[in-house]
């Protein structure tokens, strides 16, 4: 039997879905597979209570590929996107830290808490600016093989030693520690305001459990300062109608190429004939058939669920099991009858606008990963809270509200497991914490929603609830991600390829592995 | 005002081994005493290199392997005892653990391939990945074609496992709480971390270098008292410095604390250095990035010492006091917020017996921070330390309090008060993959020269670090040699 498609695409997350993009804009035929009713993936916007519509799991935007937005046309596709402006961290003794985007303001504000930060913070910008450059191209590139022989990978590591050697001795040297050291070590050496370096260093530990003093968490920092929105670097933002829009406009393009999409259509395996992989099978025996598979799915679903330990070397099965996911983060969403007041801050003013960090120290993170550390949630979280109804009116009804709040640590691995009083039991965590800088927030809740990491694997399949398909360590980055050796979107099952946040350069809803894989795919069927 | 060939700051090994090469290569050397040096045996591997040039071997050099190399109680009774024997130690395990047991002889090969590339490149200055000479590209070509000999799984071993944390990697191999706890001290000796903090695994192998296969201590020598002893230089005593004379960026020699000025154009330092640019040189001579980056060193000291002095020898050669990871962790916790650990982790070595039969146990304790959130380091404390390293050993040396002679506490303020150590931490820089390689103590500073012609860095701050006996030494006294050519 021909096979009717050129590549099926595994999951109609929004890396699955540029990937079947980008393959349809070069005029081949694919079919994207989405378990779910919606497409999606974690990127999903849901009316979750009527009126109310939240970005359930991910709900900013700021990594996405400026060169995906252009080559898909995802303007044109309906994605806008509405920028952050601010960011406020409210403290224990009533005052708060507020960080605008006007740099003049901004200036004004840290000058309250610390003259000498005020002066070190532009010095520090521009340094995380030209370390956001340096790792820029990294993210667009396909990982060379440090292990292989190939001429393609010699170059390929040839030109990274010389974009690096371009980078000169003081770039070079900065980046190098910026990759090996914690994110409290790295702003003690520029700050001294406790919630300055509280909340900076928050950005390093998200997904991940580990604490900000903890080496390797520094580099996360700059992914703070390279998100880019319409070419402008820095910017974070919300997409209107919430971060399902994402994904609804990357799906329109794939439309738009030619691309058909399935969803309720859930795979059950990878169908595998003479060592090729050859198509799907769906749940109920269904089986459709394409020239190759690509697998948004992350690695352990896609190697160890889907395809199966007994169609792969021994070394690559030990290897996927050792890839580490240690789900850390959990969503509390909320519907509101009104706007929380924040005592340091009283009033609908613009930082309302803007996202809210319950980050008031390093101390106070730290505390907070040492309970997750042996397993249980921490009682008083890290957030990272927005308000999207503030921006885009449309997400609740006139006068309500909807609060996203994204609250770490909550651990996959809870002692004695996930179960629904203990998910209550870390909403009502959250709620009292933030309760301490809102008194009013819990007389204006009308519905809540509490998501822990087990949840999140159940409903959207992310392996331990890891947001990131698997954690952004160091270990794990760049030509070790998932797997050294297979770090190319390629597998050891000819035809299966990767393409998922799993696979370099990692999650954030970047699309980045979507693209790069489907420029692989491109190259070895040309 | 006395004029010299060369002067070397300190009287540690690397220090000594990098006078003498530069005695060798016909250099005359004055060595300054700064501090006494710790009594008892240096940990650390001796390179062969250094050895034989030196002709150590010839001179009494005797290198202690302890065998069983570690030992670590059990919580039903009885001790996991690692040996330098492989079949012994895979017996031992598989009494805990039939998967352990069979995963050990694997787990030493691979930790000893990685370990060769790590030897490859402490042997030498550290590679320099962005500097333009041609040198110094043939030589990162050269460490690169080594490394690929080494296989491909190595390299990927290396990559993975250097930012890890070292119970992650002892996690992807094992299941017993007390082999994880005593392969996982190795990792975070002397370091302000604990096992899952990120990089403790690059520490784990750092210590690992120069010894045998499925040994993951480093072994010790009297190679500080070969080195005092052999002629060639000159050594005076209690000669502390002041501070280093310095005219129009460059050295001009060396004044002492009582005021004598000695005058040279060379002077080699084994001082932290923190201490040796910015207190023993004027400030101004730096520029300021680099000024910087050298306050900001990281040399927090957790490690205090007990030491025992007993009527009757304990049943050991060496314990490690540690249940598990979490054990470790745990400990790390009141560390990190600057409190001395309640259960810390003990490394205890018995010395051995002293002519009137008096035995010596040495007691590593971690976490003891330098830096107390709650207040200074007093005697009241010095005695609660003394107290709890009584109650935490009771339990492995009978009648412990009985044979109880004498006992010294020494915190981390004694260790910098009497040996110099920075904040008490005797690496001078914490051993972090930020302060390794090109970036130790700080880029800019790692091959040995300073901003100030004719100063130079030799000490445990520099490349390759504690732990590998002289060889900051002699890598310092090749770059002063090939400078003068």
């Amino acid at each position: 039997m021909p096979a009717a498609y050129d590549a099926i695409v595994i999951g109609g997350g929004h890396n699955g879905l540029v990937c079947a993009s980008y393959l349809a804009r070069a005029g081949r035929r694919v079919l994207v597979l989405e378990r779910r009713e919606r497409v999606g993936g974690a990127a999903l916007s849901e009316q979750v209570f009527p009126g109310f519509t939240f970005s359930v799991y991910s709900y900013v935007v700021s990594l996405l590929r400026p060169e995906i937005i252009r080559d898909l046309e995802l303007a044109r596709h309906g994605l806008h996107i509405l920028p952050l402006e601010s960011t406020l961290t409210p403290l224990p003794n009533g005052d708060y830290l507020a960080q605008w985007s006007d740099h003049d303001q901004n200036r004004r504000e840290l000058a309250r808490h610390s003259l000498r930060d005020a002066e070190a913070y532009d010095e520090f910008g521009v340094l995380m600016h030209e370390m956001s450059r340096a790792v820029k191209p990294m993210l667009g590139m396909t990982p060379p093989d440090p292990g292989s022989l190939a001429p393609r990978d010699l170059i390929g590591l040839a030109r990274l030693g010389a974009h690096f050697r371009s980078l000169g001795a003081r770039k070079f040297n900065a980046l190098s520690k910026l990759l090996t050291m914690s994110a409290a070590d790295y702003l003690d050496e520029w700050f001294e305001t406790e919630a300055l370096k509280g909340t900076k260093s928050a950005s390093g530990i998200i997904g991940t459990l580990a604490g900000p003093r903890s080496p390797g968490t520094a580099y996360v920092l700059l992914h703070h300062y390279m998100g880019e929105i319409d070419g402008v670097f820095r910017a974070w933002g919300f997409a209107r109608g919430g971060n399902g829009s994402v994904s609804a406009a990357i799906a329109s393009a794939a439309r738009a190429f030619g691309a058909d999409i399935r969803t309720s259509a859930p795979v059950e395996r990878v169908l595998i004939e003479g060592g090729r992989a050859v198509g799907a099978v769906l749940h109920g025996g269904e089986e459709v058939r394409a020239r190759l598979v690509v697998s948004g799915a992350d690695p352990r679903r896609t190697f160890l669920n889907l395809l199966g330990a007994e169609h792969l070397p021994g070394e690559f099965v030990e290897a996927i099991r050792r890839f580490r996911f240690r789900g850390a983060s959990g969503k509390v969403n909320l519907a509101l009858d009104a706007l929380p007041e924040f005592s340091c801050l009283p009033g609908a003013g613009p930082h309302l606008r803007g996202a809210i960090s319950v980050s008031p120290s390093v101390d106070y993170l730290e505390r907070a990963y040492d309970e997750a550390k042996y397993g249980e949630f921490s009682r008083r979280p890290y957030m990272d809270i927005v308000i999207p109804s503030m921006i885009d009116p449309a997400m609740a009804p006139p006068g309500k509200h909807v609060m996203s709040i994204f609250a770490q640590y909550a651990p996959y691995h809870l002692n004695g497991g996930w179960t629904d009083a203990r998910r209550e039991a870390f909403g009502d965590a959250v709620i009292d914490t933030l309760a301490e800088y809102a008194p009013n927030l819990k007389s204006v809740i009308l519905h809540r929603q509490v998501i822990t990491p087990a949840d999140i694997e159940h409903a959207i399949g992310l392996t331990e609830g890891n947001i990131f398909q698997g954690e952004l360590s160091l270990q794990q980055m760049f030509f070790l991600r998932p797997v050294p050796a297979w770090a190319k979107y390629r597998t050891p099952v000819s035809g299966l390829y990767q393409c998922g946040s799993g696979t370099h350069p990692g999650g954030g809803v970047m699309g980045a592995p979507g693209r790069l894989a489907a420029l692989t795919i491109l190259r070895d069927i040309a | 005002m006395s004029a010299h060939g060369s002067v070397v700051i300190g009287t540690g090994v690397n220090e000594l081994v990098c006078a003498h090469y530069l005695a060798r290569a016909g250099r005359r050397v004055l060595v300054l005493e700064q501090h006494t040096q710790p009594e008892g045996q240096a940990p650390g591997w001796v390179p062969p290199d250094i050895v034989r040039s030196l002709g150590l071997d010839q001179c009494g050099l005797q290198i202690e392997r302890r065998d069983p190399w570690a030992a670590v109680p059990l919580a039903g009774g009885g001790r996991l005892e690692l040996w330098h024997d492989m079949a012994r130690s895979v017996e031992a395990i598989g009494r805990l653990s039939a998967a352990d047991a069979a995963k050990w002889p694997a787990f030493c090969e691979r930790m000893g391939r990685v370990v060769r590339l790590l030897e490859a490149l402490y042997t030498a200055a550290p590679p320099a990945p962005i500097n333009r000479e041609r040198g110094e590209l043939a030589r990162l070509a050269a460490l690169a074609w080594r490394a690929r000999r080494l296989g491909r799984q190595t390299i990927e071993d290396f990559l993975r496992a250097a930012p890890m944390p070292v119970a992650d990697l002892l996690e992807d191999w094992f299941e017993n709480d007390a082999l994880k706890a005593a392969l996982g001290a190795a990792g975070i000796a002397h370091l302000c971390q604990g096992p899952r903090s990120g990089g403790t695994a690059f520490a784990f192998l750092h210590h690992h270098t120069g010894s045998a296969l499925g040994v993951f201590r480093p072994p010790r020598s009297n190679i500080a008292h070969v080195l005092t002893a052999l002629p060639g230089v000159e050594l005076r005593r209690s000669a502390a410095v002041a501070r280093i004379a310095v005219r129009e960026g460059r050295v001009t020699g060396v004044v002492l604390a009582n005021g004598e000025e000695i005058a040279t154009a060379l002077v080699v330092s084994g001082a932290d250095p923190r201490r040796t640019l910015t207190q023993w040189v004027d400030g101004g001579w730096l520029d300021p990035e680099l000024a910087r980056a050298v306050r900001h060193i990281r040399s927090r000291g957790v490690v205090a010492q007990v030491i025992l002095t007993l009527a009757r020898p304990p049943d050991f050669t060496t314990l490690t006091v540690a249940s598990s990871l979490d054990a470790i962790e745990r400990a790390y916790d009141d560390a990190k917020y600057g409190r001395v650990s309640r259960s810390p982790c003990l490394e205890v070595r018995n010395i051995g017996a002293d002519a009137e039969g008096r035995h010596r146990v040495e007691v590593d304790i971690q976490y003891v921070p330098y830096a107390l959130a709650d207040g200074a380091w007093d005697e009241a404390r010095g005695a609660a330390l003394g107290e709890l390293v009584l109650k935490l050993l009771a339990p492995h040396i009978p009648h412990l309090r009985g044979a109880l002679i004498d006992q010294r506490v020494i915190s981390p303020r004694d260790l910098e008060a009497a040996y110099g150590y920075p904040k008490g931490q005797a690496h001078h820089a914490e051993l972090a993959l930020d302060q390794a390689l090109w970036m130790r103590p700080v880029a800019g500073l790692a091959d040995y020269r300073t901003p100030v012609t004719g100063l130079y860095l030799c000490g445990p701050g520099t490349h390759p670090g504690a732990g590998i006996a002289g060889a900051s030494g002699v890598n310092a006294a090749r770059r002063i040699l090939e400078d003068s050519r």
